[in-house]
C-alpha cells in the first residue's frame, strides 16, 4: 500500500478484480486489489480513481469504500469501458492508477449534523463519507441519509442502507423510488419531493449532495426554500476526463480543473464558476 | 559582442548535428515548420514565424505511452515508452518561446509534471532569433512579448544583415557558443527589432471577460466557426489531448493525440450529456482559456499573438476582432 499508484502519472498499475457484487440490474461493484494482495493507494472519502481494461479504454470513477486491502468501486453501465467491465469475471485484472482530486471536506463537518442526498449511482461517491463518519462517529452529530432510485431494484448498496446505516446510533435512512407497488415498503416518489417533506432543519448542518444534474437542480431549489445557504451544500461533480493530472484540458470549469481542484466543490464554489457541467 | 558571419551559419549548425537533432525553419510544398536538419526542402530562417508551430517537438500530435500484452483475463506486460533525444530548436521566434514557456506551466507544475513531456523538455535547447520584420498578423507585442528576443531561450540571436549577433543566456547555450569559438568575430553593430503594426489593448481584459460569458457576442462570433479545429493545431499553445488505444490481436498501445476543444465530441460524457453543447459554448471556452481561464490560474496569457489562427481559420475568426470587441461591450455593460 502507498500514498499513490501508478507506473508513471499515465500508466495504471496491474490490479485484479476479486469480487464482484450485482448491485442493481445496471451498476456492480467491483472490489480492487493489486497482486500481491496490498491496497492499491488509501483515497480520502470523494477521491477518484482511473479504472481501465487496457484494451478497451479508461474512465474515472469515485471510490466507494475500501478496506484494508483493497478498493471498491461501484460502476454503473453507460458506454463502451463500462459496458466490458460489466461482463468481466472474478480474477480479471485490470488497471487503476490514482489517486486523483480533492476528498470531502471533512474538518468541515467535524461536530455538525449531517445531511447526505443520493439519487441513483450518486449514492456511491457518498458512501465512502459515510463510512468514514460512521467510523468516527463521535465526531460528528445526526447523520441523515436521503436516497432514491428509480424502483426498489435500482436502490445500490440494499445491506448498508436497510440492515448497516440505520443499526448505528443517531443515523437515520431515509429511501424513496420514483415508482413501486401500493405495499412495498418505501416511500413513493422523487427526491426533491421527498427531501420537502422531510423538511431538515438547516441548524448547524453541512448537506451532501450527489445525483443526475436533474435532481441536484430541484433539490437545490428545496434546500435554499428551507433556509440552506449555499456554504452548507457540497456536491462532487462528474466530467469527461482522460489524464487525471491537470494538462489533457478535458475536464475544466472555467479555470478549474475537476480532475485537480474537485470533484468535490461547494454550492459556494460553482456559483463562482460557469455552469458548464 | 560575439557575431555569427551568415556565410558560417551552416557550420555553426553542422557541428551541432553529431550530439543533438537540430530541427529549423524549413519550407516544403507551402508549409513552413520546423524540420530535421538536412530534410527536404528550403531553410526558412530570413522568413517570420512557421506557419506549424514548433511544439510538437514537446507534444508530438501522437506519442505512445505505453505498450501492453493481454491475454484472457491476465496482463502479461506494461511497457511504458518514453524516450526523448537532446533536441535544438534552431530559429525560433519569440512569440513560440513564450510558448513554450505556457506549456511548461501546463505540463511541469500544479502538483503533477508530465513524464513524457519531462524528459523531452530536459534536453531541449533553443535558439531564438529576433524578428526583424512583422507580419501583418503578428500582435505579439500587444501581448506583452518582445520581437526583439526571448529571456527563456538559451541562445538569443538577432540578424544584423551579414551576420548575427550572439547571446548565450544559460549554461548550456553558453558550451554550444563555446563550439563555436572560431566561427564568431567580435563587434559593436546596433539590433534592429520588428514593431508589430496589428495592436490589440489587453489592458483590463481577462477581468471584462470575466462579465460577458453569458453576452450575446459568443453566438454571434460562432455562427460561422465550422468547427474544423485549425485554430486549435495552429496554435503553438494548444495543449489539449486524447487519449485512445491501439489493439492488434493480444497486444496494444495507448497512445495520446492532440485533440480539439473545438470538435463537437470533445466533452460529451459516456452518458450524453454534453456540457458545452454547441459551437458558441465551444469557441467561447476556446477565447476564455486563451485570455481570461489561464491568466487565473497561471498568471499569463495562453495567446502569444502569433497570428496563426488569423491567417488560417477558413472562415475569418479573428482574435484580435474579437478582443477589440470584448473592449466595446464591456463598455456597455
Ligand atoms: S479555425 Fe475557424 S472555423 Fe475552424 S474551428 Fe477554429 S474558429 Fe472555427
Ligand atoms: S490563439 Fe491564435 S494568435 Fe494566439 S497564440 Fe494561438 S494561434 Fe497564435
Ligand atoms: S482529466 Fe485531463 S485535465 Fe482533467
Amino acid at each position: 500500500m502507498s500514498d499513490n499508484c501508478y507506473a508513471n502519472e499515465l500508466v495504471p498499475a496491474i490490479a485484479k478484480v476479486f469480487k464482484i457484487v450485482d448491485e442493481t440490474p445496471d451498476i456492480k461493484t467491483f472490489f480492487v486489489s493489486l497482486p500481491d494482495g496490498t491496497k492499491p493507494f488509501t483515497p480520502q472519502p470523494g477521491q477518484l480513481g482511473m479504472v481501465s481494461l487496457l484494451h478497451i479504454g479508461e474512465a474515472m470513477f469515485s471510490v466507494t469504500a475500501q478496506g484494508e486491502t483493497h478498493l471498491e468501486f461501484a460502476i454503473k453501465k453507460c458506454g463502451l469501458l463500462t459496458d466490458a467491465l460489466h461482463e468481466i469475471k472474478p480474477g480479471q485484472m485490470i488497471g487503476v492508477r490514482g489517486p486523483y482530486g480533492n476528498g470531502f471536506p471533512i474538518e468541515r463537518c467535524l461536530g455538525k449534523d449531517l445531511l447526505f442526498i443520493g439519487g441513483g449511482i450518486g449514492l456511491a461517491p457518498v458512501r465512502s463519507l459515510i463510512t468514514y463518519c460512521l467510523g468516527q462517529r463521535d465526531d460528528f452529530g445526526t447523520l441523515d441519509i436521503i436516497y432514491g432510485a428509480r424502483s426498489i431494484a435500482d436502490l445500490c448498496f440494499k445491506e448498508d442502507l436497510f440492515s448497516n446505516w440505520p443499526r448505528h446510533e443517531r443515523t437515520k435512512v431515509h429511501v424513496t423510488v420514483d415508482q413501486g407497488d401500493p405495499d412495498c415498503s418505501c416511500h413513493i416518489g422523487f427526491v426533491p419531493a421527498f427531501l420537502e417533506k422531510i423538511n431538515p432543519d438547516p441548524q448547524d448542518k453541512m448537506v451532501i449532495l450527489c445525483g443526475p444534474p436533474i435532481m441536484i437542480k430541484f433539490c437545490l431549489e428545496v434546500l435554499t426554500k428551507i433556509g440552506y445557504q449555499d456554504e452548507q451544500i457540497i456536491t462532487t461533480l462528474e466530467m469527461r476526463m482522460k489524464c487525471g493530472i491537470g494538462k489533457c484540458g478535458r475536464c475544466n470549469i472555467g479555470s478549474k480543473f475537476v480532475c485537480l481542484d474537485g470533484p468535490v466543490f461547494s454550492m459556494a464554489d460553482l456559483k463562482n464558476l460557469p455552469g458548464e457541467f | 559582442m560575439h557575431i555569427l558571419a551568415k556565410a558560417n551559419l551552416i557550420e555553426a549548425i553542422e557541428r551541432l548535428v553529431k550530439e543533438f537533432k537540430v530541427l529549423v525553419p524549413m519550407q516544403y510544398d507551402g508549409v513552413s515548420r520546423f524540420s530535421v536538419w538536412g530534410s527536404h526542402g528550403m531553410q526558412a530562417f530570413n522568413a517570420s514565424n512557421t506557419l506549424l508551430p514548433p511544439k510538437d517537438s514537446l507534444f508530438p500530435r501522437t506519442e505512445t505511452l505505453y505498450a501492453y500484452q493481454v491475454a484472457n483475463q491476465e496482463i502479461t506486460g506494461v511497457t511504458v515508452r518514453d524516450q526523448a533525444e537532446h533536441q535544438i530548436i534552431f530559429g525560433i521566434r519569440p512569440c513560440d518561446m513564450q510558448s513554450i514557456h505556457c506549456l511548461d506551466d501546463v505540463f511541469l507544475t500544479k502538483g503533477y509534471a508530465d513524464s513524457y513531456y519531462h524528459s523531452k523538455r530536459e534536453k531541449l535547447l533553443t535558439v531564438c532569433i529576433g524578428c526583424t520584420k512583422s507580419e501583418p498578423t503578428c500582435f505579439c507585442e500587444s501581448m506583452g512579448i518582445n520581437p526583439a528576443g526571448h529571456s527563456g531561450a538559451d541562445i538569443q540571436m538577432n540578424d544584423l544583415g551579414s551576420g548575427y549577433r550572439v547571446v548565450a543566456q544559460s549554461q548550456s547555450g553558453q558550451e554550444i557558443v563555446e563550439k563555436w569559438k572560431d566561427l564568431l568575430s567580435q563587434g559593436q553593430e546596433e539590433v534592429v527589432a520588428a514593431s508589430c503594426t496589428l495592436k490589440v489593448d489587453m489592458n483590463g481584459v481577462p477581468e471584462m471577460l470575466a462579465t460577458l460569458f453569458e453576452h450575446s457576442l459568443w453566438q454571434e462570433v460562432s455562427r460561422k466557426c465550422i468547427g474544423c479545429g485549425t485554430c486549435t493545431y495552429l496554435c503553438p499553445t494548444c495543449h489539449c489531448f486524447d487519449m485512445d488505444i491501439q489493439n492488434q490481436g493480444n497486444q496494444g498501445t495507448r497512445f495520446r493525440c492532440w485533440d480539439s476543444c473545438m470538435f463537437s465530441d470533445y466533452s460529451r460524457m459516456a452518458g450524453g450529456h454534453d456540457p458545452r453543447p454547441s459551437k458558441s459554448e465551444r469557441l467561447r471556452n476556446r477565447f476564455l482559456h486563451k485570455l481570461q481561464f489561464f491568466s487565473e490560474r497561471y498568471g499569463k496569457s495562453l495567446c502569444v499573438g502569433c497570428g496563426r489562427c488569423l491567417i488560417k481559420c477558413p472562415v475569418h475568426v479573428d482574435i484580435t476582432l474579437l478582443i477589440d470587441q470584448v473592449r466595446k461591450e464591456a463598455a456597455h455593460v
